[in-house]
């Protein structure tokens, strides 16, 4: 019913689709047993209240990644939101680059809400620029605790090339972001993705969850300016039915704690609170705006309008209308347009005005927070006398001041970003490179309190210029100790110099930049034994090369998709879950050693003989060097790595290079070595890359189904 | 599910049905099956959808969409595809009495919702023919032999009526530990099932086939019985604990113009029950005024019935025959406000009316036409009738679309047979009257509620086409398990019988 009130924009059709939602309701869920109270005096007339195109701004689309929807469905919905002026979700997959910027006929199909998952798919510092969102998703409604999965069998050529992964394998984000194991990391991120972009909001998603006010607290504090709180029965298409069923709380009981916790320590009025998770009428939009939310985010409704029937086969790439499948012959099936979705839109917000009206409420604004409408329902559930013993009246606490009930503009965090070095010397440094592109080189000290060095300047590059400068455009010699985040979304042409330490998450999210660190030269200690930038760099990392004379703490190179690096040595936990790029390692590897490692390679010097035992052989080969195309390329990068760092320990090796080689050891995932042999192999039939991809990619899936 | 990507790999497939020219020569079925290792693959393209609309048997638009038996269409599916027939079966028979008849009779409400018809391709799963197979191969295999309950309750039940819903009924109760005795007024058990389908579309000895298992399994049938004349309402009330009346919406439509007791006009049920009687026992023969042999023949319905009708003719050799409908003709595809999962309002071609374009050349149905007049010689021989044309029209006092002559539209046809197959009208008066029910008012047996089968003595209940109205086969079952459990409910206070849902 709704499907067809999508499609033929009947309004008459969407109020009996909602008219039997309400009905089935009855007792299924929080919000069914609150009773919406109407003022006596009838309300206001309906023109009195903001127009459906004011309130369709608040809506949002649920994050549904490039991957798991189709690309017809995903810009489907980008270029609904973006007409109506709502914002839409990318999920975390990234989105095609192509898709930023508006077409000649003027249609933008790029969604303005980019996300930032922990597994960092496609996070470019294009990316990060081509928002207007960002939103750091801790965890999804449905499935608190676990990250997002999207199986092999969807992993097709184009999507793996968004997620600079590898075709048919599938990608499992990890439950935590690796850069952030406390609040004060998360403060971190948030500020590092500020700097990435420093014109988006930045959002954070939380769950529905006991708690959940006080980390909202934290967020807040710590400068987020959205925070969406999930609810339970969100994303179900292919979460897994134990979590579906077992995981997650109402986004009523969330978003009201979060609200009212926010209220309690001031702090309500510094964000836009959202919420998500079977908002299915207006009537629910309404209950959730009386609980404090003021953006409301759609999945199901909108995936329905597009054509979705719910088959619940989301995972497998079978999806009969082309919504969440990449196989090319089903998506011709896809009969969304994105008027079906903006119509979805509309009625909601139709709906919702009826209800505003009745209410006497003249804007989103006014009736958020007033929770005072809304009464627990009494003598309910004859057929589940239980529903009785609830006792709502907690969600629906209301003794704030009116004022403090909403987001207040101009009352954001401030990240007193002009401060910083970024802003007071490298861009106005710069202003002439960034300009024409011309190459200069400057010196500046940093101390360990200048967090996310050089991440601004590279958004500014990354605006003017894309990944187009050439290496080596702008060069930085820093001296000192680097903040947290040094060289963080760093893009191509810029090449950051440090000489002496660094703080944790070095070069995260490198997008193209040059990183080179190398000990104060004054400095006795030895390099090769000793650690000289902290923990987790170059997470996320998407491109770019970094050479680091010294040893790198715990986490290097996790969820590396492109990156090269060079390093002496390296914690626990190295290499986990990446999927490209090179990682040599000059020195020791730490326990747990590539775990979840899908693509790339990395390279290990093995002296003790113990990194068999250090790695974790779940997803690797172990093997030695010996193609030529291998020593080629291992002596390239630590002749690169001498150059840039004067390495003793490099320049050791390769004076005696034949001899160490021996030493080194490969690291290779099992299915991307196959995938790349049986793509050499298609390829020396004559066919070229892009087509031997699609090729291996379907005759490696057969295999497997077979 | 089976194989996720079972749709994408094996095309639908049916059966293949022998050529029209062939199949008109007897009265048998006249389907071959798939071999079993097709029939398989075909199960194999179930998907086993999140949300199956195939079993889920509810009112869409006034139209049931899906099964409403709610027979669990994914699981058998895939237990066929598996090869394991016997849990498939068992799945199968869990909520349908008998897959025998409705996987030959029935349209397949579950096909038309399938998701795979979504795109308007006809790509359904074939969900009959399985369920065909699969009962089928159960019979072979001799996983259903008769399986009488273990205790019996010591309770009496009268079920009036053969029909489905009357069978059903039956099943259902005896299997519970009733004592249940079954009394059908013709001389063989089926009702609609034996005499009111052709055997071409469901042999005869697959209904026998069945009620003989019954009484094997305790049932007992009471043929030539009928209320009022050698069976009293009294005796039965005396006699039994309850008493079911299954005796469905017999009460056919007429079509009350001048001319209308010309011989050679009469009702579909009689023509196709002088029909099957005759098939099965050739020493009863076919009276001359029913058979078709070398006349023209009319056929007044367009529906199913009048199918059967059609192709009852055809075999019996008539020289031609048409179909009058009053209604328009239906689109070929569905009309944008008939979209998918609703029941297609579209034009089908059954059996009877494929063998009559094979024959003649010509779909046999002409629409917007009924009759306004029979005529016929001084014998009282039907010699023809006068058609008349009709439009839709909207009344003015109650808004209601009619249909309505068109002035001047009328002409004449010749024929010696007339068969009227233009519906029913609900119970037939006598049985409601021998036990003092009253009638609702389309003319069914009124109950408590107009979902509930208790009628005002609590005593007697009713099931099916009688209280329901003319309907479907899947519907005539669901009727019976509902009646049953009411029936358990009264005789022992509770019931493990299933029920239903809400009922539609």
């Amino acid at each position: 019913m709704l499907q067809q009130a999508c499609w033929t924009g009947s309004y008459d059709l969407f109020k009996q689709y909602e008219t039997a939602v309400i009905g089935e309701d009855r007792e299924t869920n929080l919000r069914s047993l609150i009773d919406i109270v109407y003022p006596e005096d009838g309300g206001i007339p309906i023109e009195e209240v903001q127009s459906v195109e004011e309130i369709v701004k608040h809506f949002r689309t649920g994050a549904m990644s490039y991957g798991s929807l189709s690309p017809e469905a995903h810009e489907t919905l980008a270029v609904a939101m973006n007409h109506l002026g709502g914002r839409s979700n990318t999920g975390e997959g990234g989105q095609p680059e192509e898709r930023s910027a508006p077409n000649a006929d003027g249609i933008w199909r790029g969604h303005a809400i980019k996300q930032v998952a922990s597994g960092r798919f496609g996070v470019t510092s294009h990316y990060l620029v081509d928002a207007k969102e960002l939103q750091i998703k801790i965890a999804q409604g449905a499935k608190p605790g676990e990250g997002g999965h999207l199986p092999g069998a969807k992993v097709y050529p184009w999507v793996a090339e968004t997620r600079n992964s590898t075709p048919g394998v599938g990608l499992i984000s990890p439950p935590p972001h690796h850069d952030i194991y406390s609040i004060e990391d998360l403060a971190q991120l948030i500020y590092d993705l500020k700097n990435a972009n420093n014109q988006a909001d930045i959002s954070v998603k939380l769950v529905s969850e006991a708690g959940v006010g006080t980390i909202a607290a934290g967020v807040a504090k710590a400068g987020a300016e959205v925070i969406l709180i999930s609810g339970a029965v969100g994303g179900t298409g292919a979460a897994p039915r134990s979590s579906i069923y077992n995981a997650g709380l109402p986004w009523e009981v969330g978003l009201a704690e979060t609200h009212q916790t926010l209220i309690q320590n001031g702090l309500r009025n510094k964000v836009r609170l959202e919420t998500d998770g079977k908002l299915m009428t207006g009537r629910d939009v309404a209950i959730a705006c009386m609980m404090g939310a003021e953006g409301f985010g759609f999945g199901t409704g909108p995936l329905v309008s597009m054509g979705c029937v719910m088959m619940r086969v989301c995972n497998l790439d079978t999806c009969p209308v082309g919504v969440t499948t990449q196989n090319p012959e089903l998506r011709k099936n896809f009969k969304g347009k994105p008027e079906y979705v903006e119509n979805f839109m509309k009625f909601m917000a139709q709906d919702l005005r009826e209800i505003m009206a009745k209410l006497g409420m003249h804007s989103i604004e006014e009736l958020c927070g007033r929770s005072e409408f809304l009464k627990t329902k009494r003598n309910i559930g004859k057929e589940n006398p239980r529903a009785n013993t609830l006792r709502l009246a907690a969600l629906c606490y209301d003794d704030a001041p009116r004022d403090q009930l909403h987001f207040k503009e101009g009352n954001s965090y401030d990240f007193h970003l002009n401060k910083t070095l970024d802003a007071r010397v490298l861009i106005p440094k710069f202003a002439e490179s960034l300009k024409t592109g011309a190459k200069k080189e400057i010196s500046v000290k940093v101390g360990n309190t200048d967090r996310t060095f050089g991440t601004m300047l590279g958004s500014e590059v990354t605006r003017r210029f894309g990944n187009t400068l050439d290496d080596n455009t702008m060069v930085i010699h820093a001296r000192g100790h680097g903040g947290q985040s040094f060289g963080a979304f760093l893009p191509k042409g810029v090449t950051l110099e440090l000489e002496g330490d660094s703080n944790d998450h070095l070069g995260k999210g490198l997008s193209g930049g040059r990183i080179v660190v190398f000990p104060d030269r004054k400095s006795k200690l030895s390099a090769e034994d000793n650690i000289i930038i902290g923990n987790v760099a170059l997470y996320g990392a998407t491109g770019g090369k970094v050479f680091v004379n010294g040893v790198a703490g715990e986490r290097f190179c996790v969820r590396n998709s492109g990156a090269t690096a060079v390093v002496e040595g390296v914690g626990n936990h190295g290499c986990e879950y990446m999927t490209g790029g090179v990682a040599v390692i000059l020195g020791e590897a730490g326990k747990n050693f590539a775990a979840g490692m899908s693509g790339g390679v990395a390279y290990v010097l093995d002296m003790s003989n113990d990194l068999y035992l250090n790695l974790n052989r779940e997803l690797v080969y172990l093997e030695t060097v010996t193609e030529s195309e291998d020593i080629q390329l291992l002596k390239q990068l630590i002749r690169e790595h001498v150059e840039a760092t004067g390495s003793v320990k490099g320049q050791r090796i390769l004076e005696d290079f034949m001899n160490y080689v021996s030493r080194f050891r490969k690291i290779i995932p099992k299915e991307y070595k196959e995938m790349l042999e049986l793509t050499d192999r298609i390829m020396g039939h004559g066919v070229d890359e892009e087509a031997a991809r699609i090729q291996a990619f379907y005759s490696r899936r057969k295999e497997k189904r077979a | 599910m089976g194989k996720p990507t079972g749709f994408m790999e094996y095309d639908r497939k049916q059966d293949r049905a022998l050529a029209p020219r062939e199949r008109i020569k007897n009265f048998n079925e006249f389907h071959i099956p798939l071999p079993e290792a097709e029939r398989r693959e075909q199960a194999a393209r179930c998907k086993d959808c999140g949300v199956p609309f195939c079993q889920a048997g509810i009112m869409i638009a006034g139209m049931a969409s899906g099964c409403p038996l709610n027979n669990l269409v994914p699981e058998w599916n895939d237990y066929l595809y598996r090869g394991n027939y016997k849990q498939a079966l068992s799945r199968l028979k869990k909520t349908n009495n008998f897959p025998e008849f409705t996987s030959r009779v029935c349209p397949a409400l579950c096909e038309e919702a399938c998701t795979g018809h979504l795109h308007g391709d006809h790509t359904a799963v074939s969900n009959k023919e399985n369920e065909r197979a699969i009962i089928e191969y159960g019979y072979e295999k001799g996983y259903l032999g008769p399986n009488p309950p273990s205790m019996r309750t010591g309770k009496k039940v009268a079920v009036v009526g053969s029909g489905p819903s009357g069978l059903a009924t039956a099943d259902q109760l005896n299997h519970r530990g009733h004592e249940v005795t079954v009394f059908e007024r013709e001389n063989r058990p089926g009702g609609v099932l034996m005499y009111g389908m052709p055997n071409m579309k469901l042999e005869k000895s697959v209904v026998l086939r069945k009620t003989g298992i019954m009484e094997q399994e305790g049932v007992k049938f009471v043929t030539g019985a009928e209320v009022g004349k050698n069976l009293s309402a009294e005796q039965l009330l005396n006699e039994y604990d309850a008493v079911v009346l299954a005796c469905g919406a017999a009460k056919a439509r007429d079509i009350s113009v001048p001319g209308r007791d010309a011989i050679g006009v009469d009702f579909a049920v009689n023509y196709l029950k002088a029909n099957t009687k005759h098939v099965l026992d050739e020493s009863v023969k076919i009276p001359p005024e029913l058979n078709a042999k070398g006349k023209n023949v009319l056929i007044i319905g367009g529906g199913d019935t009048g199918n059967d009708c059609l192709g009852t003719a055809i075999r019996q050799g008539c020289k031609t025959a048409i179909q009058f409908e009053m209604m328009p003709c239906p689109p070929a595809e569905r009309a944008a406000s008939n979209p998918w999962p609703q029941w297609p309002r579209v034009l089908k071609v059954d059996y009877g009316q494929e063998e009559a374009i094979a024959l003649y050349g010509k779909d046999p149905r002409i629409y917007q036409t009924t009759v306004k007049e029979f005529y016929k010689d001084e014998k009282g021989k039907l010699t023809g009738v006068k058609a008349v044309q009709l439009e839709s029209k909207k009344d003015e006092k109650t808004g209601r679309m009619y249909m309505a002559e068109i002035p001047g539209s009328e002409y004449d046809y010749k024929c010696e047979l007339v068969l009227i197959a233009a519906g029913f009208l609900g119970a037939e008066n006598f049985v409601a009257d021998a036990f003092g029910l009253p009638l609702a008012p389309r003319g069914n047996l009124a109950t408590e509620t107009p979902n509930s089968h208790n009628t005002v003595n609590p005593k007697v209940f009713a099931a099916g086409d009688c209280r329901r109205g003319q309907s479907l086969v899947v519907w005539a079952i669901r009727e019976g398990r509902e009646t049953a459990r009411a029936v358990d409910l009264y005789l022992m206070g509770y019931s493990n019988l299933p029920g239903y849902g809400d009922p539609t």
